[in-house]
């Protein structure tokens, strides 16, 4: 007896009919998920549901106030010139979903891939291999997609009614940008395969998260060093010409984009043809991406370089005692050996998990824009319209004296609060180890305190040492400011580690939710009202008694003493609260 | 008369409603390896927890060495050396750097923690993994590195769940030769498992906990006093623990 294949038609509607299963036991599984959630958890989908459609709402406004800018007189004038320009957008948002999709799915790829340990399950299940595949891929696009529709439909859609165009261009934009974006996907597969045959996925996926956290930072703090003012009418020309170059001859996604348009304005024989070009192109790539992806899984393709590339390397940097360097002798005197193994851990454990370092280079790199904005500035205060009292404007220039504590304060604040908070969880499941070993609730609060303190430190003093060397003043200033971040970081450290042991949770494994929550929040918040009380025991001695005639030095030291004094009280007394807590860290 | 090295009395535990660990009470004395067993969810890991000071008993004590574990956790600790039955350890620290740390935290000296560390890796076979981060190795791998961890101040108790899973037959007869040669050291060894084989050759005598109570302690011989004509620890087990009666159904099954 022989098995004979059944036929090509009900194979593929049997490859259908197992999506729509799997996508339905996906909603099932997110129905039951939030039907079995918290209050809490229940609220904030509600309230993301309602800013998505505030999002939908604000898009759609900025699209119809942008196209009504772009068909302005006044803009052709600014610009001198605008053939074509409204013509081009088709282009453009074909082309930014495209390439948005191919980005995006790339992470959500390698996620449902390879990291969410289903595949082997939906694999030997009794459903075709290749509605599987599409499976993955539906639900790798579906939300990026639906995010990308938010802006890219309000604008195709608000072009289609200020230019009046026919009724058909509207479903054809849905058909063709979803076409795109399963192409785009197929290639992200394709991408995710390769990158995983030479790297681990999970390596992939944690170097990911490290450069789109600090791009998406960058450019979001990018803004800092734009001068608005200086904008030129030839420069927004420039802008819109190059907006216009993406629509080339031999580009399918300008055939698309194009199609658009020409169906939009009733050119019918050119816009079909170049919309059934465009989206065969599309369909194609995803089809053929699909069977390469499939065949490079399943023949075991990606795993064979994965294995030997597993093994990392961790290099000789075994303990700061066990270096011949010089100050070794003196850390190994005076740091006790527990504290000493706590922080030698944690230091590389921070340093070599890349979501650990996208999370603590961004106080960084706030650090860096900021400098650089104060230095760009002169240091100088305003001088306004010189109307303000001498009493006022001396005050301020005394300030402007100290503003480098400001901004090092800022960075080692931010950078000392997430270290302190995510403390006790970051140890995750490995826990255990601490707790059954032979230390002290003193120990472990001292050597987790340091750990959160000392980066902060360094960091901080850095930027003041840096400051002063680019803009030099007094050295009683320099060493008023060097103390003055010292103390008040303990503070900062204190209080944020005590809410770091009360929000302890040990089944997190992500280092980025770990500062996050309930207590992430209250820490953050509480240190940061901390900070404004020690600044103004610092800084309040040290602007007003000069004026009154005192010198600068008994200032400064008025002010370490009433800055010093709170900044070591909440550095102790929240320990001293939540100490008790500590032996039972873990229990759970 | 040897010295006691582990000793619960009345160890309760309880959840809640749920009563994990119910007034149990053993010795372990030294050079003695004591068996624990138990099925699913009887509490032999609440037991664990609570003799290497990981959780705090609802009632009764635990002592390691003479030291009460809630009132000297510091002696007790430093006195015992413990592998869980899942080895989760800092997966970006290497295996050297690991048992560096284990040797810092319990206080052993410079010059001898590098050396330990070279024993160990190489008694373990890891001398070629030393250097990798802890997310390049197997089960196996981290099982021995937990292993090699619990041993790094040579403890004088040594407490194991489940020790042998997921480790390769060489592995598995390596641990248990390291575990006999501490026993006749004069360590005492106190172990899960549910491999009644490795209890029957390896222990000095056995525990068996169910629903949270202890339901018999001794050696081979005064188990199958016990038990109903019994000889083999799998029989003396299932009839005491109720697990007899699943036979009957698996031939119904066949």
């Amino acid at each position: 007896m022989s098995l004979v294949a059944p036929p090509a038609n009900r194979q593929i509607a049997g490859v259908w009919r197992s999506v729509g299963r799997l996508l339905r036991l996906r909603v099932l599984i997110w129905v039951g998920e939030l039907r079995r959630a918290s209050w809490k958890r229940k609220i904030g989908i509600g309230f993301l549901g309602l800013l998505l459609l505030a999002g939908l709402g604000f898009s759609s406004a900025l699209s119809w106030f942008l196209l009504r800018i772009l068909k302005s007189p006044e803009f052709t004038r600014l610009i001198g010139y605008q053939s074509g320009v409204l013509e081009s957008i088709p282009v453009l948002i074909v082309t930014a979903t495209f390439v948005g999709i191919l980005m995006t799915s790339f992470g959500v790829l390698l996620q449902v891939l390879y990291l969410a340990g289903d595949m082997d399950f939906l694999l030997s299940a009794p459903i075709p291999t290749r509605a599987v595949f599409l499976f993955k891929l539906l639900q790798a696009i579906l939300p990026n997609f639906s995010l990308t529709l938010l802006i890219s439909l309000p604008v195709l859609f608000g072009l289609g009614v200020t230019t009046g165009y026919n009724w058909l261009y509207y479903p054809l934009v849905l058909i063709l940008l979803s076409g795109l974006a399963l192409a785009a996907s197929g290639f992200s597969s394709l991408l995710v395969m390769v990158v995983v045959r030479v790297f681990p996925a999970r390596r992939v996926a944690e170097v990911m998260g490290f450069l789109v956290g600090v791009l998406s930072f960058v450019c979001s703090q990018s803004g800092q060093f734009a001068k608005w003012a200086d904008i030129a009418p030839e420069r927004a020309g420039q802008v819109v010409r190059l907006t216009a170059s993406l629509d080339t001859e031999w580009s399918p996604l300008a055939w698309g984009g194009r199609s658009l348009v020409y169906v939009g304005e009733g050119r019918w024989a050119s816009g079909a043809g170049l919309f059934v070009l465009s989206l065969a192109f599309s369909l194609g790539i995803f089809l053929l991406a699909l069977g390469a992806a499939e065949r490079l899984y399943l023949s075991g393709w990606i795993n064979v370089q994965a294995v030997r590339a597993r093994r990392k390397h961790a290099g000789r940097t075994a303990s700061v005692t066990s270096q011949a360097a010089p100050w070794a002798g003196i850390v190994e005197k005076s740091i006790p050996q527990a504290l000493r193994g706590i922080l030698v851990k944690d230091f590389l454990v921070l340093r070599r998990d890349l979501r650990n370092l996208s999370n603590l280079v961004m106080p960084f790199i706030l650090g860096v824009v900021y400098t650089v904005v104060l230095l760009r500035s002169g240091g100088e205060a305003p001088l306004g319209r010189g109307e303000a009292p001498e009493l006022f404007n001396q005050a301020i220039r005394n300030f402007m004296l100290y503003a480098n504590v400001g901004i090092s304060l800022f960075v080692s604040w931010s950078l000392v609060s997430r270290l302190a908070l995510m403390s006790f969880s970051q140890e995750s499941l490995s826990y255990w180890m601490l707790k059954s070993a032979p230390i002290s609730t003193f120990q472990l609060l001292a050597g987790k305190f340091l750990v959160a303190y000392l980066p902060g430190l360094i960091l901080g003093w850095g930027f003041v040492l840096v400051m002063y060397a680019v803009k030099p003043g007094g050295l009683g200033v320099l060493a008023f400011s060097l103390l003055v971040v010292a103390l008040c970081n303990t503070g900062v450290a204190g209080i944020n580690l005590a809410f770091g042991v009360t929000g302890a949770n040990f089944t997190w494994d992500d280092p980025r939710r770990m500062a996050g929550g309930t207590s992430g929040c209250l820490g953050a918040l509480i240190s940061a009202l901390y900070l404004a009380l020690a600044l103004l025991l610092f800084f309040g001695p040290v602007l007003y008694l000069p004026i009154l005639g005192l010198p600068q030095f008994v200032a400064q030291l008025v002010g370490l003493g009433l800055g010093g004094s709170i900044s070591l009280i909440c550095m102790v007394v929240p320990l001293i609260v939540v100490r008790k807590r500590v032996p039972r860290l873990g229990e759970n | 008369m040897t010295s006691i090295l582990i000793e619960t009395n009345q160890l309760t535990k309880r959840y809640g409603e749920k009563l994990a660990v119910d007034q149990v009470s053993f010795t372990v004395h030294a050079g003695e390896i004591f068996g624990f067993l138990g099925p699913n969810g009887a509490g032999k890991t609440t037991t664990i927890k609570m003799i290497v000071g990981l959780l705090l008993p609802t009632t009764g004590q635990v002592k390691v060495t003479g030291y009460d574990v809630q009132k000297e956790p510091l002696q007790a600790k430093a006195a015992s050396g413990y592998v869980p039955d899942t080895p989760h350890l800092y997966q970006k620290l290497s295996g050297r750097e690991l048992l560096r740390f284990v040797g810092d935290l319990y206080g052993v000296g410079s010059a001898q923690i590098s050396r330990r560390i070279d024993e160990l890796l190489r008694l373990f076979d890891l001398e070629a993994a030393g250097e990798d981060t802890i997310d390049s190795y197997s089960h196996g791998m981290r099982q021995k590195t937990a292993l090699a961890a619990a041993l790094m101040h040579d403890p004088k108790v040594l407490v194991l769940d489940e020790p042998t899973v997921g480790l390769d037959p060489k592995s598995a007869r390596l641990i248990k030769d390291i575990l006999r040669q501490m026993a006749n050291r004069g360590a005492a060894i106190f172990l899960s498992t549910h491999i009644l084989e490795i209890a029957e050759r390896m222990c000095d005598r056995i525990g068996i906990i169910d629903r949270g109570k202890l339901i018999a302690v001794g050696s081979m011989d005064e188990l199958r006093l016990l038990g109903r004509g019994e000889t083999s620890l799998e029989e003396i087990f299932l009839n005491l623990t109720g697990g007899a009666e699943y036979a009957e159904i698996a031939e119904v099954l066949q």
